[in-house]
């Protein structure tokens, strides 16, 4: 199942943030050694985990998180546009049609050939929410060894600026186009999977 | 500069043949300060042949280069797999044990007017590896400054070589191994034999046979190693399920 949430307010309050929280956890901090917060040692819950973030989650049949992404908004601060401005040529994109991924995760107890089917699955639902919803870019920052592998999903992909080698290593920044054709570039690929995403937990229109 | 980049990226979607690829990738290397490149991609281990490689060296260096076969013996493809970031070819020596053959390699490139390098690494796990290089004339200094945008055009030329060859030769679907038939070609992979496996396993004998042997025939190979070699490179098992105790 694919789920979508919105906003959260207590991270502790429902089973299935909860794993996606622990996962992050598990690959960006214990795997990846990124300097980002932990809360109650458990959970990486950073700034930008807010009531307008989307959560777009994979999961298994009880409830499990396999592979997430969280979508930011990016008329409001979001990663690119506050922490790494510099990765950009002109002004970070910026725009009611445009989202940035960012927490690309997939939970490490998975074997490879399953971390390959979540990782299609979850790109395809990041693809399918950006259609549902008129998203036309998606932008992102990327470390350059995952590049070739977000060129290989096969969809209309440019950078935004040149690389930077910071002490994380070479990062760059990502826009990718989405549009009609979309499914059928990840198809010619093997990686589209069409599924019905399940929106849960939408707030009251503001 | 990164408008010239902005620009290859958009005209390479369009490009339909090698040739023009090959044609714009000479045209952003000299922009970029670099007189050769040379990209090459196999589009898949299990296809021979199957691969793609542009370059614009020198014609007797490649000629010679093709004569001895150097491909997957040239220590800058070596150290091209133990990285996934651009490498300069001054590092060579610390990323890999240079050979009385490899310094020889190096020599010939360098008599042939083959000056500094940057290759970028480029693996698709489970399908594409190959690598885009970039060299100066012999005797000129490669522009620090315009390396993050050397990464950038080799990536973008790499998947765009990527592309073509499957358009030309889609790939065939991964084989695809049963959980059991998995759990025994790690096992197989850490050196256990059939009857040790079925003692792990707490199977009989035979069973462990049959799974190994429909795996070797989903992949279509004789032997346990090449199995293991396959299942390790399209990512069916991991190097991490392997080497952990």
């Amino acid at each position: 199942m694919v789920i979508v949430e919105q906003g959260i307010s207590d991270v502790r309050e429902r089973s299935l943030l909860r794993s996606m929280f622990e996962a992050r956890k598990h690959v960006f901090v214990d795997l990846l050694k990124w300097d980002v917060p932990v809360l109650d040692g458990r959970f990486e819950v950073d700034q930008f985990d807010d009531r307008d973030a989307y959560y777009i989650i994979v999961a298994d049949e009880d409830d499990r998180h396999l592979g997430s992404a969280r979508l930011l908004r990016t008329d409001r601060p979001h990663i690119l546009g506050t922490l790494f401005p510099e990765l950009c040529n002109g002004d970070a994109p910026g725009g009611p049609d445009i989202l940035e991924i960012t927490r690309f995760c997939l939970s490490r107890n998975q074997n490879a050939a399953d971390r390959r089917r979540t990782r299609d699955r979850l790109v395809s639902a990041l693809v399918r929410f950006a259609l549902d919803r008129n998203i036309r870019t998606f932008t992102g920052v990327a470390e350059m060894n995952w590049l070739q592998q977000i060129l290989a999903f096969g969809w209309d992909c440019r950078p935004l600026g040149p690389p930077r080698l910071l002490d994380c290593g070479m990062i760059g920044a990502l826009a990718i186009t989405i549009g009609p054709g979309t499914p059928a570039l990840l198809a010619g690929n093997g990686i589209w999977e069409d599924e019905e995403l399940t929106a849960i937990h939408w707030p009251e229109a503001a | 500069m990164f408008n010239r980049v902005e620009a290859f990226v958009r005209d390479v979607r369009e490009l339909k043949t090698e040739e023009a690829l090959a044609e714009a990738l000479g045209d952003v290397s000299l922009d970029l300060g670099f007189r050769y490149f040379a990209l090459t991609h196999h589009v898949d281990v299990r296809q021979d042949g199957a691969s793609i490689r542009l370059h614009n060296y020198p014609t007797g260096w490649a000629e010679w280069f093709d004569d001895q076969k150097l491909g997957t013996a040239d220590p800058v493809h070596r150290a091209s797999h133990l990285t996934s970031v651009g490498f300069a070819w001054s590092r060579l020596e610390e990323m890999i044990s240079l050979t009385p053959r490899d310094q020889h390699i190096l020599a010939l490139a360098k008599k042939e007017g083959i000056g500094d390098g940057f290759t970028i690494p480029a693996h698709v796990p489970g399908e594409a590896h190959g690598s885009c290089s970039f060299a100066t004339v012999a005797g000129e200094k490669i522009n620090e400054d315009q390396l993050p945008l050397a990464q950038l055009v080799g990536a973008f030329a790499f998947e765009a070589a990527r592309r073509m060859g499957r358009l030309r030769d889609p790939c065939p679907p991964l084989p695809r191994l049963t959980d059991r038939q998995r759990e025994c070609v790690i096992w197989a992979a850490r050196g256990k034999s059939d009857w040790e496996i079925s003692q792990i396993l707490g199977v009989s004998h035979e069973t462990v046979i049959q799974h190994l042997k429909q795996a070797r025939e989903r992949y279509g190979v004789g032997k346990r190693t090449l199995l293991a070699v396959h299942a390790l490179f399209d990512g069916t098992i991991a190097f991490f399920d392997v080497l952990r105790r």
